[in-house]
């Protein structure tokens, strides 16, 4: 029994009559503990396909349990790190990461307070405690926003291209950090990306997918073929480039294959 | 001179000093026309003249209880229509089903024009202040409730789904992400709105009052004290220039957190 299980779920958007299908119905197991990244092309469903993990979009059919238990509407147990900055203005960092503990009762004020720290020395913003978010910079702003998502304490992490918006050295600094919060924490994660890289370099395993509507074109095993010590000093090492070839290989093949089924379906 | 480099910025001094010559410049020209005697001063006194009847206003008629007397009716019906419309307009871009079912009406009524309303809340309502009360009311709710509307539409979907997935209900979610992420919108929204209070407000006052600013400038009208006319005009200006300038500092210190600086 696996501890997140997605089975047979697929997504269709209706609007003005027409139907898109987003998801051809797929199904996923992902252990406790275990990292997996949705690699794949923009706008292809794998976003959809965490959100509803998520609770953030309805699921039609099919079933996607968390420990056993039928998953339904958001709540504190899926955490969601946004790939826009989602940390709030009016408050300030310690604020923003002390936000979800509002809502719990069975946390006293001292463990509140000691949980708050914790996230922020964890990433590096004990300095900029006090600060309001429009203060400091993007980096910054979706540390906040991941320390936040972890102070709540969520049993699945789900990150939707979190370092999307930021520039190559900031993303490099915030991915080590992550692979440092993960060797931590433990966490049960889905990451949402486009980035074949970053796809390896966090991942236990990756899920790609293909265009439009989604189908898991592959799994791809990586802690088995890599190893579990993880960093960018990887990058360099002979077997990350085969793999990152072998997974630019199926997504090229695929992108080609849409783009003539795309060109046939034109004419 | 870097005066008129394009889309630069300037000093604040700089701002102030343009600001008072453009003001200047204004009662020079003001005055060289009434002293001309182009215009006969009972249609153009000089400012000046304005000046002293604005005393005048003030030693001889009370005005200052008349002020008093039209800064209420404007902060009662204002009061009354934020009341109503921060929570229904939260309400309606919330729920879709409050929104759809109110919105049809809401659009009706926004485009009638408020003196067209004015005969039918004195038979409603009678010559008292309820009558002024409620067209200032009805001049402002149905505008103020879209505005809201809008407001609180336009805070980000993933702020609310943060909220969703750290654990907050749908209460906490408006209590505590949509009202302070739409608060500074709202606060300058209603300072917008306060100031169509005031238009509203004048038109109660010529058509049906005893006492207020309108009803002063109406009944100077009268017997051609244009001075004193034009003293009354300048001193709502002075009270809408001092309310709004109240209303941008109380932003400035609420939302400090916005300040890029």
């Amino acid at each position: 029994m696996s501890f997140l299980s997605i089975r047979d779920v697929p997504k269709t958007y209706r609007s003005d009559g027409a139907v898109t299908e987003v998801l051809t119905p797929l199904s996923l197991d992902i252990a406790r503990g275990e990292i997996v990244t949705f690699l794949g092309p923009s706008g292809c469903g794998k976003t959809t396909l965490m959100r509803m993990v998520g609770g953030l979009e309805s699921i039609e059919a099919g079933q996607i349990t968390l420990d056993g238990a039928v998953l339904g509407p958001p709540d504190r147990r899926r955490g969601m790190v946004f790939q826009s900055y989602a940390a709030f203005p009016w408050l300030t960092v310690r604020g923003n990461i002390a936000f979800g503990l509002r809502y719990r009762t069975d946390l006293t004020a001292e463990e509140k307070a000691e949980i708050t720290d914790r996230y922020l020395a964890m990433v590096g913003l004990a300095g900029f405690a006090e600060a309001y978010t429009n203060r400091i910079s993007g980096g910054m702003r979706q540390r906040v926003a991941i320390a936040r998502t972890l102070a709540a304490d969520p049993d699945v992490l789900l990150m939707d291209e979190p370092f999307g918006a930021l520039d190559a050295l900031t993303r490099e600094h915030l991915q080590g950090q992550l692979l440092q919060i993960n060797a931590s924490e433990q966490k049960t994660t889905i990451f949402v990306t486009h980035d074949v890289e970053e796809a390896i370099l966090l991942a236990h395993r990756v899920v790609i997918f293909s265009a439009r509507p989604a189908r898991i074109l592959s799994v791809v095993d990586v802690a088995e073929r890599l190893g579990g010590d993880r960093g960018h000093d990887l990058l360099r090492a002979s077997e990350f480039q085969a793999l990152r070839r072998e997974i630019q290989d199926i997504i090229r093949a695929e992108y080609d294959r849409a783009r003539q089924a795309e060109e046939a379906h034109a004419v | 001179m870097g005066l008129l480099r394009f889309r630069t910025r300037l000093p604040r001094r700089t701002e102030v000093i343009l600001g008072l010559a453009g003001l200047f410049a204004f009662l020079v020209a003001w005055h060289l026309t009434a002293v001309s005697g182009l215009i006969k001063p009972q249609f153009l006194p000089t400012p000046w003249a304005v000046v002293e009847a604005f005393g005048r206003l003030f030693t001889e008629r009370n005005f200052a209880a008349d002020i008093a007397i039209s800064i209420g009716r404007v902060w009662a019906a204002f009061a009354l229509s934020v009341i109503v419309a921060v929570p229904l307009g939260l309400m309606m871009s919330s729920y879709r089903a409050v929104g759809a079912t109110l919105e049809p009406f809401v659009d009706f009524v926004r485009y009638l024009p408020v003196p067209a309303l004015v005969p039918l809340l004195i038979i409603w309502f009678g010559v008292g202040e309820a009558s002024k009360i409620a067209v200032l009311w009805m001049g402002t709710f149905f505008q103020l409730l879209l505005l809201v509307q809008d407001d609180t539409k336009r805070v980000p979907a993933e702020f609310v789904e943060s909220g969703f997935t750290l654990g907050a209900s749908q209460w906490q979610i408006m209590r505590d992400i949509i009202v302070p992420a739409s608060l500074p919108n709202i606060v300058d929204n209603l300072r917008i709105t306060l100031g169509w209070c005031w238009t509203y407000l004048i038109i109660a006052e010529i058509v049906a009052a005893s006492s207020g600013v309108g009803h002063v400038i109406w009944s100077l009208r009268r017997f051609v004290k244009t001075p004193e006319v034009m003293a009354g005009i300048v001193a709502i200006g002075i009270v809408g220039l001092l309310t709004d300038q109240a209303f941008r500092y109380a932003h400035r210190r609420w939302f400090r957190y916005q300040d890029r600086s």
